[in-house]
């Protein structure tokens, strides 16, 4: 058997109200990576990200995920998304465990009562994020580095192939930073894909092993060492970008 | 206090009416939870308003007043999202029209079927005057909801916090958000007779909101929005008797003072506690 690439995304195209967010994206790449995903704000992150979750109507192509249709990626929770921190309600009465416990919703049956087993998941991810002794703590009584972990504990519970993280560092302090890194860096060796959105390039060249260059479809993608050149980073944030000059 | 409380269950009315107006208030109270932390007071205020002509269809047609009011509710939220997509107005907008629209409606089929009393009776509550056959469908409405919310809370919390979430794993958010406002529909037709269709919003949105308040776990500010719906409306039906006064407008100042205590004395989230702790 031919084992398929973890994301394999076929000429994907997407318009909101007449307007090409996306346009002819083809992208593979295989399980074990980590992978920038680098471009303006608008530049269609998020509508990427969309697209490989099964969000959005897609005008064109396909998206396959482990060779799987949508259906059955979401039927197994193969994809984790972690959010921005903006996009939370942050003064939801809930507590961590409760939040992190929410990432095996997929694997419970319909009443969704969490078994011995799903404790023991929920309690190893915390104590991998170092929330462990937070756990009973009222969501909005995080700083904003507990935050970003809570929701790496989340798509770890979920036990996803597949992990999406927005701007995952912004906000975080160096600390958090590194963490959560080595904690990603894990990830990889265990096979799963990570994609990581950022308008920020400092923190990706250290251990990305690809990057994906967006504006509207993909201007590049490739190990980062070769995507990362002055003429792709200008096309990809139309020159708004200043960028040091090298010294040849 | 015992003869006060003693006195009104001689009379069979009486009994009913705090029967039933406690059940409302705690079948409110638990949607209300959800209503509030989802952001939808003003979709409950729609909800409530557009069941009207389902309601008036469903007596010409001689079937339960709660199917009318479902078919219009969900059409009415249909309605809503569809202009919303294909239009430029914007959201509260769009949800201001389309209710008021709808409640018009109702009230041109009300005027040519009902007397002014019927008219009275739907828009401000009769719980004192209910027949044994709107006492039927009340309680049955009530436990649908009740044990619809017991088996589903998780997925419906879920949704209310993180739709994508939800949606990444494989629950049908669209199926739930439909779920949540078929449960709304009923609530309100439950309602009708208690407090009546305007002022339904308040047992769905008051309960909520106090409860949150005064808590930061789900399952507490369920209990306490419990505990303020069927005891606000069983004290409401009373002060109600003894006044000689609006049911439904007892019970809904009743809760809307209880929420303005929560207000200014809920231990970390009222106005006090933040006075004193100017930090936070």
């Amino acid at each position: 058997m031919i084992s398929s690439p973890a994301i394999d995304l076929q000429d994907v195209t997407v318009a909101y109200h007449h307007h090409l967010a996306l346009h002819g994206v083809t992208l593979q790449l295989p399980a074990g990576t980590i992978c920038g995903v680098v471009g303006m704000n608008g530049a269609g992150k998020s509508t990427l990200f969309k697209a490989i979750m099964g969000f959005v109507k897609l005008i064109r192509g396909q998206v396959r995920i482990h060779g799987l249709p949508r259906q059955q990626v979401q039927r197994q929770s193969l994809v984790a998304y972690v959010p921005q921190s903006e996009d939370v309600d942050w003064q939801f009465p809930l507590r961590i465990w409760d939040v992190v416990m929410m990432g095996r919703y997929g694997k419970m049956n319909w009443l969704r009562q969490p078994t011995a087993r799903d404790r023991q998941r929920v309690r190893e991810s915390l104590e991998q994020v170092e929330l462990w002794p937070l756990r009973h703590r009222q969501i909005g009584e995080l700083s904003g580095g507990q935050k970003k972990r809570m929701f790496l504990a989340r798509a770890f519970a979920q036990e996803a192939q597949v992990l999406l993280l927005d701007e995952p560092f912004a906000g975080v302090d160096v600390k958090t930073e590194k963490l959560m890194i080595d904690l990603l860096m894990a990830e990889r060796e265990k096979g799963h894909t990570i994609l990581i959105s950022t308008h920020d390039l400092a923190s990706m060249t250290t251990f990305c092993d690809q990057v994906v260059l967006v504006n509207r479809g993909i201007l590049a993608y490739g190990r980062t060492s070769e995507v990362f050149t002055p003429e792709n980073l200008s096309r990809a944030f139309e020159g708004s970008l200043r960028i040091p000059r090298r010294c040849d | 206090m015992i003869t006060w409380l003693l006195e009104p269950l001689h009379h069979a009315f009486m009994v009913k009416a705090l029967g039933v107006s406690t059940l409302v208030g705690c079948v409110c109270a638990v949607l209300s939870c959800f209503l509030t932390l989802k952001g939808w007071a003003l979709m409950g205020d729609a909800v409530s308003h557009a069941v009207l002509p389902g309601v008036v269809l469903a007596y010409w047609l001689g079937l339960p007043f709660a199917l009318g009011a479902f078919v219009f509710g969900l059409m009415a939220v249909t309605l809503i999202g569809f202009i919303q997509q294909q239009t430029r107005v914007k959201e509260d907008t769009v949800i201001g029209l389309v209710f008021t629209g709808f409640f018009a409606l109702g009230l041109v089929l009300l005027s040519k079927t009902a007397s002014s009393v019927d008219l009275m009776h739907i828009l401000f509550g009769n719980v004192l005057g209910i027949s044994d056959r709107d006492l039927w469908q009340t309680v049955i409405v009530s436990l649908i909801t009740l044990i619809t919310i017991a088996l589903l809370h998780r997925d419906l919390i879920l949704f209310c916090f993180d739709p994508t979430h939800a949606r990444t794993i494989g629950l049908n958010t669209t199926l739930l958000s439909y779920l949540l406002l078929a449960l709304l529909s009923l609530s309100t037709v439950a309602a009708l007779q208690t407090v009546g269709i305007i002022l339904v919003v308040a047992m769905l949105i008051t309960p909520g909101a106090t409860a949150y308040l005064l808590s930061d776990r789900f399952g507490i500010m369920v209990l306490i929005a419990l505990a303020m719906g069927g005891l606000g409306s069983l004290l409401g039906t009373y002060i109600s008797y003894y006044l000689d006064v609006s049911t439904g407008g007892c019970i809904v100042v009743l809760q809307t003072v209880i929420f303005l205590l929560a207000m200014i004395f809920a231990p970390k989230h009222g106005l006090l506690a933040k006075a004193r702790s100017p930090l936070s």
